[in-house]
C-alpha cells in the first residue's frame, strides 16, 4: 500500500514538473511573440486543470487552489476570446498577467519542492490567491464585466451555433439524455467523452464546457447532450460503449443531411471559424492522446518514463554481458581448437551484444534541450530585475547527453549565464550604443558533438574579462602563484576559476556570494569534463565546457606497469613514443623534463608514483605516453602498452573512500575480458599527485 | 579458477533445533596466526579460495587489494597485517577469503583458515580484556572444546 502511494508521489511529481516545465516554455514563447494564441490559451488551461485534479487528489491543497484560480483566470479569458483579450487590454496587463502566471508557476515549483523534500507545505496563500483575483476582477472589467454566454459563443464558439438544433456541421450526432435527477449530467457527459477519445479523435460536443461549468448541466437536462461524428463507423462505436454507460435514459442517432450545413462547410473552410475549429480539434486530440504532446518545436520528449537507478542496473548488466561474452569467446582453452561452428556462433554473440550495448546507451541519452530551455526563464526574470533587455539564442539543443551528465551540467549552465547576465552584459543599452553594438544583448547557449565529447559553449557579448583587473584582485585575494608579469592570458582567465575568485565587488541577488566559478569547475569535472574560458575586453566572454558523453563507457589505452594493469582515458593521451636516455633533461631538483614540440614537460615514472615493483627502470626499455587534461601536460613513463579497448567503468568500492583514492589519479577500476581488474587513472588528479611527490 | 563455497546451506539443518533461544547466533571462526577467531555468520555471504587479487596503489598496506566477484569490485583486508602480525604465505601462492557484507558494505577479509560454524550463545560472550591492544576485537568465548574464541567487531573493520 504504502509503495504504490510512494509510486502515485513519484508520478505526480514528475507530471506535474513536466507539466510546469512546459508551461514555462509555453509563456516565455507568447511573451515573446507579445500575444496568446488559442492553441496557448487552451494549452494553459488544460495544464492547469491537469495540476488542479491531481493535487486534489493527492491531497496537496495549497497547490490545487493556486492552479483551480489560474485555471479560472484562464478560464475567462478563453471564455471571452482570445482576441478580444489581446486587443482589450494594454500592454501593462499583459506584462502582468505573465509576471502573475511566472509567480503562480514558482510558487507551485516551490511547493513541489516541499513535497519532494517531505517538508510541510505553505498554509497561507491568501496573499497569491488575493493577487490572482484582483487580476481577475481587473480584466473582467476590462472585458466588459458580463458572462453571457452568448457573447462568448459568439467570439469562439459560434461554429457551435450554426444550427441550433444541431450545434455544428457534422454529419452524424449522437443525442443523449440521461436518466432522471441522476445528478451531475455534465459530468457524466464528460466521463463519456473522454471514452469517446479512446475510439475516435474526430468529434465535438455541445455543450463544450461541461467539464468546468456545472451549470451545463442544467442544459443538458432540457435539451440533450449532443455528440458530433465524422463518420459513420464512429457512431456505431460510440453507440456501443453508450450501451455500457450507466444512467443513460434514452439516446437518438441523427444524420445531419441538412444541405445549407453541407454547403456551409465549403464556405467555411475559407473562414478563420473552421480554421479555428479545426485547430481547436486537433489541440483537444492532442490532450487526448497524451503521448502525443510531443511539441517538436521544443524537443520535448514524453514517452515513457523509467527510473535511472533501473537503467543503471540495466547498464551495468549489459557491462557483464560485454565482458562474460569477451571471456567465453577469449577463453585460453580454446587456444588452438579448430571449431568453425563456435567461431561463428561466437562473431553473432558479438554482433549482437555490441548492439545492446548501443542500445542500452541510448536509452539513457537525453537531449539537452530540458537545460537549455531552463535558461530561456532566468534570462527573462534577470532581464526584468537588471534592467537589462538580453536575447537568449539556442544552437543545437537536440545533441544527446548521457542523463546523469545533463543532471550534472544543469547548475553550472545556469551559474555561467547568471554570470553573464549579471557582470557580461552592459549595463545600460547607452554603453552597448556607445561601443556600436546591437542595443539588444545577446546570450548564446551551443551543444555539438565531436567524437566522444560534447562541447557546450556560453558565449555573450558583453563587455568581456578585465585581464588587468582580474589579476589585480588575485593578487588582493591573495591566490596568485607565482609573479603577476609570468602570467599569460590564460592563465589569468584561469585564475577566476579557482576557489576564493568573484570578479564583482560587491554581492548582488544573482551571482557574486564568493561560490562562482570554482563551484562550476568543480560539478564539471566531477563528470569527467573541462572548463575553459576566453575573453577579450570590450568584445564578450566564451565559456565552453567540454563534457565526455558518457561516463559509463570509456576508450581506453590499457598500460602494464609490473604486475598492474592500468587504462588512461583514450581522449587524454596526445602521443605515445620511445625515447633514448640523451633526450632526458635533468632539471635542478633531479626531476625530469623532455622537450617536445619545443616545450618542456615533467616525465613521471608511475612505478615511482604508486610504488609498484617493475624490472623495467631504464627510460630506454619503456615508453612514454603524454597526457593532456585541461591545462596539465605531462608526460607518464610505463612499461609497455597493452592496446586499446572500450571498457565500462565501475566505481571503486565506497569502503576505499577515506584514502584519498581519487585524489591520486584513480578515477575508478573496470573489468577485463579476462576477469582481471583495470584501473582507471585519472590524468588531472595524477598531476596533483606528482606535484606532491616530486 | 576459483572455488566458491556457500555457507548458507551448509548451517540449514542445524537451525530448527535452536530456534527457541533468542540468544543463540551462529558465528564463522577462523584461525589467523594460530588463534580462533568468530564472526557472526549474518554478516558472511561466502567463501572464496584462490581469488585472483589486484593490487591497488595508494591504499594502507592491509589492503591487498580489489577482487572481481561477478562483477562486483570488493576490496579485500588481510586481517594479519591489520592487527600489525606477519603476513602468511602459502606455498602454492593460494589464498583464502571471507566475504562478508557489514549493512550492505561488502569487503573481504583474508584469513588463514576457516574452520567451523558454531552455535554461539551471546551471553556468555565475555568483553574483552582491559588493555586489549587489538580494537577489533569485541568480545571473548570459550568453546566445548576448551579453545578460546575472539570475537571479531564487524563494525571496527567496516570503520578502518
Amino acid at each position: 500500500m504504502d509503495n504504490s502511494m510512494d509510486n502515485m508521489l513519484d508520478m505526480y511529481l514528475f507530471e506535474t514538473n513536466s507539466l510546469l516545465e512546459q508551461l514555462d516554455s509555453i509563456l516565455l514563447n507568447a511573451e515573446k511573440s507579445k500575444v496568446f494564441t488559442v492553441d496557448d490559451v487552451n494549452e494553459i488551461f488544460r495544464i492547469m486543470h491537469t495540476i488542479k485534479g491531481s493535487s486534489a487528489m493527492m491531497e496537496f491543497s495549497s497547490l490545487m487552489k493556486i492552479a483551480h484560480k489560474t485555471e479560472d483566470l484562464f478560464f475567462i479569458i478563453r471564455d471571452k476570446g482570445v482576441e478580444t483579450f489581446d486587443s482589450v487590454c494594454s500592454e501593462e496587463d499583459h506584462h502582468e498577467l505573465f509576471n502573475l502566471v511566472f509567480d503562480a508557476i514558482d510558487f507551485m515549483r516551490s511547493e513541489i519542492e516541499k513535497i519532494e523534500n517531505d517538508e510541510p507545505l505553505t498554509d497561507n496563500i491568501d496573499n497569491e490567491l488575493q493577487k490572482i483575483k484582483d487580476f481577475i476582477d481587473k480584466i473582467i472589467v476590462h472585458l466588459g464585466g458580463t458572462t453571457e454566454s452568448d457573447n462568448s459563443e459568439e467570439t469562439e464558439k459560434s461554429d457551435k451555433d450554426a444550427c441550433k438544433n444541431l450545434p455544428d456541421n457534422s454529419p452524424y450526432f449522437i443525442k443523449i439524455f440521461f436518466d432522471e435527477g441522476c445528478g451531475m449530467e455534465n459530468l457524466r457527459a464528460f466521463m463519456f467523452i473522454t471514452s469517446v477519445r479512446d475510439i475516435c479523435e474526430n468529434f465535438t460536443f455541445y455543450p463544450t464546457d461541461i467539464e468546468i461549468n456545472s451549470e451545463t448541466a442544467q442544459e443538458i437536462i432540457d435539451n440533450g447532450f449532443f455528440v458530433g461524428f465524422k463518420t459513420k463507423d464512429d457512431v456505431d462505436k460510440s453507440v456501443a460503449l453508450l450501451k455500457n454507460q450507466s444512467n443513460i435514459y434514452t439516446y437518438e442517432v441523427i444524420e445531419n443531411n441538412n444541405p445549407k450545413v453541407e454547403s456551409n462547410d465549403n464556405v467555411d473552410e475559407v473562414t478563420v471559424e473552421t480554421q479555428k475549429t479545426v485547430k481547436k480539434q486537433t489541440s483537444s486530440s492532442a490532450a487526448a492522446t497524451s503521448s502525443s504532446s510531443n511539441h517538436s518545436s521544443q524537443n520535448k520528449q514524453s514517452l515513457i518514463s523509467v527510473n535511472l537507478s533501473k537503467l543503471d542496473n540495466l547498464m551495468a548488466i549489459v557491462g557483464e554481458i560485454v565482458i562474460t561474452e569477451s571471456m567465453v569467446t577469449s577463453c585460453p582453452e580454446l587456444a588452438g581448437l579448430k571449431l568453425d561452428n563456435f567461431t561463428k556462433s561466437a562473431r553473432q554473440l558479438r554482433k549482437l551484444t555490441d548492439e545492446l550495448q548501443d542500445i542500452t546507451m541510448s536509452i539513457r541519452m537525453v537531449p539537452i534541450s530540458g537545460v537549455f530551455q531552463k535558461m530561456n526563464r532566468i534570462v527573462r526574470d534577470m532581464g526584468q530585475k537588471l534592467n537589462k533587455d538580453v536575447e537568449l539564442v539556442l544552437v543545437g539543443e537536440d545533441t544527446e547527453v548521457d542523463k546523469a551528465i545533463v543532471d550534472c551540467i544543469g547548475d553550472p549552465i545556469m551559474h555561467i549565464v547568471r554570470n553573464s547576465m549579471d557582470h557580461g552584459i552592459e549595463e545600460t543599452v547607452e554603453e552597448r550604443i556607445h561601443n556600436g553594438k546591437d542595443p539588444k544583448g545577446r546570450i548564446t547557449l551551443k551543444a555539438e558533438h565531436t567524437g566522444s565529447e560534447v562541447i557546450i559553449s556560453i558565449t555573450d557579448d558583453g563587455k568581456g574579462m578585465d585581464h588587468n583587473a582580474i589579476l589585480s584582485k588575485a593578487a588582493r585575494n591573495g591566490i596568485l602563484t607565482k609573479p603577476e608579469s609570468e602570467y599569460t592570458k590564460k592563465e589569468i582567465l584561469n585564475l577566476t576559476l579557482v576557489p576564493g575568485f568573484s570578479t564583482n565587488e560587491t554581492v548582488t541577488e544573482f551571482s557574486g556570494r564568493g561560490v562562482g566559478m570554482d563551484v562550476v569547475k568543480k560539478n564539471i569535472e566531477q563528470v569527467g569534463g573541462v572548463v575553459s574560458i576566453s575573453s577579450e575586453l570590450g568584445e564578450g566572454t566564451c565559456t565552453t565546457l567540454k563534457i565526455p558523453l558518457t561516463m559509463a563507457i570509456v576508450d581506453g589505452m590499457e598500460i602494464a606497469v609490473g604486475n598492474s594493469i592500468f587504462t588512461i582515458p583514450i581522449h587524454n593521451i596526445r602521443q605515445s613514443f620511445k625515447i633514448s636516455a640523451s633526450e632526458i633533461i635533468h632539471n635542478v631538483d633531479n626531476s625530469e623534463v623532455i622537450k617536445r614540440m619545443d616545450e618542456f614537460y615533467p616525465v613521471f615514472r608511475l612505478y615511482e608514483l604508486y610504488g609498484l615493483e617493475t624490472d623495467i627502470t631504464n627510460i630506454e626499455d619503456g615508453i612514454i605516453i603524454w597526457v593532456e587534461s585541461g591545462d596539465k601536460s605531462y608526460c607518464l613513463f610505463v612499461d609497455e602498452l597493452l592496446g586499446g579497448q572500450q571498457v565500462v567503468v565501475k566505481p571503486l568500492p565506497t569502503y576505499l573512500n577515506d584514502f584519498n583514492i581519487k585524489d591520486s589519479g584513480i578515477a575508478g577500476c573496470t573489468i577485463l575480458g579476462d576477469g582481471n581488474i583495470s584501473i582507471i587513472l585519472d590524468v588531472a588528479n595524477l598531476y596533483l599527485k606528482a606535484q606532491n611527490i616530486y | 579458477m576459483s572455488n566458491n563455497i556457500n555457507i548458507s546451506d551448509s548451517n540449514q539443518d542445524q537451525t530448527n533445533e535452536l530456534v527457541q533461544n533468542d540468544n543463540i547466533k551462529k558465528f564463522l571462526t577462523f584461525i589467523s596466526d594460530k588463534l580462533t577467531f568468530g564472526i557472526d555468520a549474518s554478516y558472511v555471504t561466502e567463501i572464496i579460495i584462490n581469488h585472483n587479487i589486484t593490487f591497488l596503489p595508494i591504499v594502507p598496506y592491509y589492503i591487498k587489494g580489489i577482487i572481481n566477484l561477478r562483477g562486483q569490485i570488493i576490496p579485500i583486508i588481510d586481517i594479519r597485517l591489520k592487527m600489525g602480525k606477519e603476513e602468511y604465505i602459502r606455498e602454492d601462492g593460494s589464498n583464502c577469503i571471507i566475504v562478508l557484507n557489514i549493512d550492505s558494505t561488502m569487503l573481504g577479509i583474508m584469513v588463514d583458515t576457516v574452520n567451523q560454524v558454531l552455535d554461539v550463545d551471546t551471553k556468555k560472550i565475555s568483553p574483552p580484556t582491559v588493555n586489549n591492544c587489538v580494537e577489533l576485537v569485541n568480545g571473548m568465548i570459550t568453546i566445548n572444546d576448551n579453545s578460546t574464541v575472539l570475537i571479531l567487531d564487524c563494525n571496527a573493520i567496516k570503520k578502518i
